[in-house]
């Protein structure tokens, strides 16, 4: 720079000089005063090396003046290039998405993040912030465009914003969108950029949180989160407390909020259970309590009271969660459940008592007259009229003890709930019957086909089996057809767990359309038969479920019957 | 034929009953009856008494018990029966003779070595025919 002044004066002198020494030359040649030629010479060329001096000096302020200037551009220059080399490395090194919008020409431009974060290629992008609007989801895009606006125009100062991004997949992401405003030197505002960061994730997480935390303030139950003290063992201070809490207890938040578990022992009754409470504290372990509590109104109330230890990963305890239930009507049910079958098997107690009792006393003074009857017999008596008399007494005194006999055999049923139970053979049970029948089975002669192939054997009692056999034989013999011959056929077969007796005949039937609730009842009497009684299907049913097993009937008239009977083999 | 038999009842008319039913059955020559089990004891009592002086005294062979009898049952009277008190009468068979129908009552007359049977009310000549074979056996 300097050597180029020198050179401008230098250049400057010489073409002055030349200039000066060719018209001095010319004017010695047309003009003679060479005096006053030389003199002029002389002076020209003083005025020239004078201005030359001139020259020199501002050219020499003003070189410096721009080198300072130059040397400031370059510093500034250095410093932009140095920026925009950061801002490149941390456009390239960020996860974020960057975007960059100047304002005034509309040119968007994007980095490589609307690739990896939101699986747009360059190509699909369009460098227009039409585009960008175009994928914010529509619910959130006024808002956006709001606050964005509103901080284009300078009204506000920061601008960051939470909305959804349409993916390349029409999927939508949650972002957090930071932006920065470049200004001109008026002031207005020419450039905008922004940093986009993927918080679905978070958000996700959040509304997760947000859900689980509704567990905790819409419950019904009352949450307590307690902090142990450290150096204080057993006594823990209550750091939270949800609604149901208040609600259920009358203590607000602000009452219980930093007090210690001590607080628990005005609310609770029963210090056996608050004891309780206390070792598990100490003992840091689970605990479950069950006590009267009193309300901040001193209403009673009975809680269920959970307290759970809660350690972190270190093995260490750091809270303790506290779940009360107000089991105050369960408990009452409960006592009144109680009571209730306290009283029932008193009373059942007593009705069995009573039962024997009353079967007893009838039966005692109903055998003696059977007794004196018997006397009676072996005595001739004359008078044709009191012979009349004493055999319907006999009749009628006979008829009362079969009465109370059966009665009997129904009490002694129900009285066992449960029996002993073997395996019984069908075959041999059925020989047993066949024999006690020896005599009808003679007389009618019937047909009967035994079919226990599939199951041979029944898990039951063997007496109550024969007796049941022995009434549904006995009623197929009583009620059979006058106008074929009697056919039984008995098969068993077995389904899973389960033996199926099936027990057929083609007597005269029942009307079950008429009679099918009363078909087991005690009593029922569907013929008018004189040695009916109504008492075998009856005590053929209590028997068969005295066992665990069922009995059914379908029957048609005239056509016949047949029985089904289940049974449970043994587990 | 018995010589002689106790039949220890409340009721009246069942003692008449087995009284008639016996005689008429030839079951026993003498039936001594008794109306309760406190009775039956201060019986066996003078009968030990009395046979420490006359050894020839009679003790019955067979006795017929009711269960429910007021002042003292049949049970309780088998509990005192046992005992070594009545030692020597211990061999004497006993009959429940009750119109109980509660089934415990049968098992726990199981528990009682003299008892050998237990038979509801009331007392015919067939059961006293059934007595008779069971006691030849």
């Amino acid at each position: 720079m300097k050597s180029k002044t020198n050179q401008v004066i230098l250049v400057y002198i010489v073409i002055s000089m030349f200039a000066v020494i060719m018209s001095h030359k010319l004017l010695q040649h047309f003009l003679s005063d060479d005096k006053s030629n030389n003199y002029n010479f002389i002076k020209e060329i003083l005025f020239i090396l004078f201005t030359g001096g001139i020259f020199k000096l501002i050219l020499a302020k003003n070189d410096q003046r721009n080198i300072a200037v130059f040397k400031k551009l370059k510093k500034t220059n250095e410093k932009i290039k140095e920026s925009n080399e950061k801002y490149n490395i941390v456009a390239k090194a960020t996860s974020d998405t960057i975007w960059d919008w100047k304002i005034q020409d509309n040119s968007f431009s994007w980095n490589k993040g609307i690739e990896s974060m939101f699986g747009y290629t360059q190509e699909e992008v369009i460098n227009s912030s039409d585009w960008w609007f175009d994928k914010i989801h529509p619910e959130d895009s006024i808002k956006m465009s709001v606050k964005l606006y509103s901080f284009l125009e300078q009204k506000t100062k920061n601008w960051q914003d939470q909305y959804r991004f349409r993916c390349a997949d029409n999927s939508y992401k949650y972002v957090l969108d930071r932006g920065f405003l470049l200004k001109d030197n008026q002031g207005k505002a020419t450039r905008m950029i922004g940093a986009i960061q993927d918080i679905t994730k978070q958000k996700e997480e959040e509304q997760r949180l947000r859900l689980l935390e509704t567990v905790i303030t819409q419950s019904k139950d009352s949450i307590v989160i307690i902090e142990p003290n450290p150096n204080e063992i057993g006594v823990s201070k209550i750091i939270y407390t949800n609604p149901a809490f208040s609600i259920m207890s009358g203590y607000k938040k602000e009452e219980v909020l930093g007090k210690t578990t001590a607080i628990f022992k005005e609310m609770y009754s029963d210090q056996n259970e608050y004891d309780k409470l206390i070792d598990a504290l100490k003992e840091k372990q689970e605990c479950i309590i069950e006590t009267i509590t009193y309300k901040k109104n001193k209403e009673k109330y009975w809680i269920r009271f959970t307290m759970i230890p809660i350690y972190n990963s270190e093995k260490i305890l750091t809270h303790w969660i506290s779940i009360q239930r107000d089991v105050s009507e369960e408990k009452n049910n409960e006592k009144e459940k109680e009571q209730l079958i306290r009283e029932l098997t008193q009373n059942n107690k007593d009705l069995k008592q009573f039962s024997y009792i009353t079967s007893h006393n009838l039966r005692a003074p109903l055998s003696n007259l059977i007794g004196l009857l018997n006397l009676i017999e072996d005595i001739p008596i004359e008078n044709q009229e009191l012979n009349e008399i004493l055999m319907g007494f006999n009749k009628s005194t006979h008829l009362l003890n079969d009465t109370i006999n059966d009665l009997v055999k129904v009490i002694i049923i129900k009285d066992k709930p449960s029996i002993q139970k073997e395996e019984v053979l069908l075959k041999e049970v059925f020989e047993n019957v066949f024999s006690q029948l020896n005599f009808q089975i003679e007389l009618h002669k019937p047909t009967i086909k035994l079919d226990f192939e599939k199951a041979n054997t029944i898990h039951a009692n063997k007496a109550y089996i024969e007796s049941i056999l022995l009434n549904l034989m006995t009623n197929s013999i009583k009620y059979k057809s006058e106008n074929r011959k009697l056919k039984i056929a008995i098969t068993s077969n077995q389904i899973d767990n389960t033996v199926i007796l099936t027990f057929k005949d083609n007597g005269i039937g029942i009307d079950l359309v008429r009679n099918r609730a009363k078909v087991f009842g005690l009593y029922q009497r569907f013929h008018n038969y004189p040695d009916s009684k109504g008492l075998g299907l009856y005590l053929a049913k209590s028997q068969v479920e005295t066992m665990g097993g069922t009995i059914d009937i379908e029957s048609e008239v005239n056509i016949g019957t047949t029985f089904t009977l289940t049974f449970k083999n043994k587990e | 034929m018995l010589d002689q038999i106790l039949c220890i009842d409340d009721d009246p008319i069942t003692l008449m009953l087995c009284k008639k039913v016996i005689s008429k059955a030839l079951f026993s020559k003498d039936t001594i009856a008794l109306k309760n089990g406190e009775e039956a004891i201060n019986y066996f009592r003078d009968l030990r008494d009395n046979k420490e002086k006359n050894a020839s005294i009679l003790k019955p062979q067979l006795i017929f018990l009711d269960l429910n009898m007021p002042v003292m049952g049949g049970w309780e009277f088998l509990d005192y029966f046992t005992k070594e008190e009545f030692a020597e009468f211990n061999t004497i068979k006993v009959i429940i003779l009750s119109s109980t129908i509660d089934p415990d009552d049968l098992e726990k007359s199981k528990t009682y070595p003299m008892v050998i049977d237990f038979l509801p009310k009331p007392i015919s000549k067939l059961m006293l025919e059934y007595l008779n074979n069971k006691l030849e056996k």
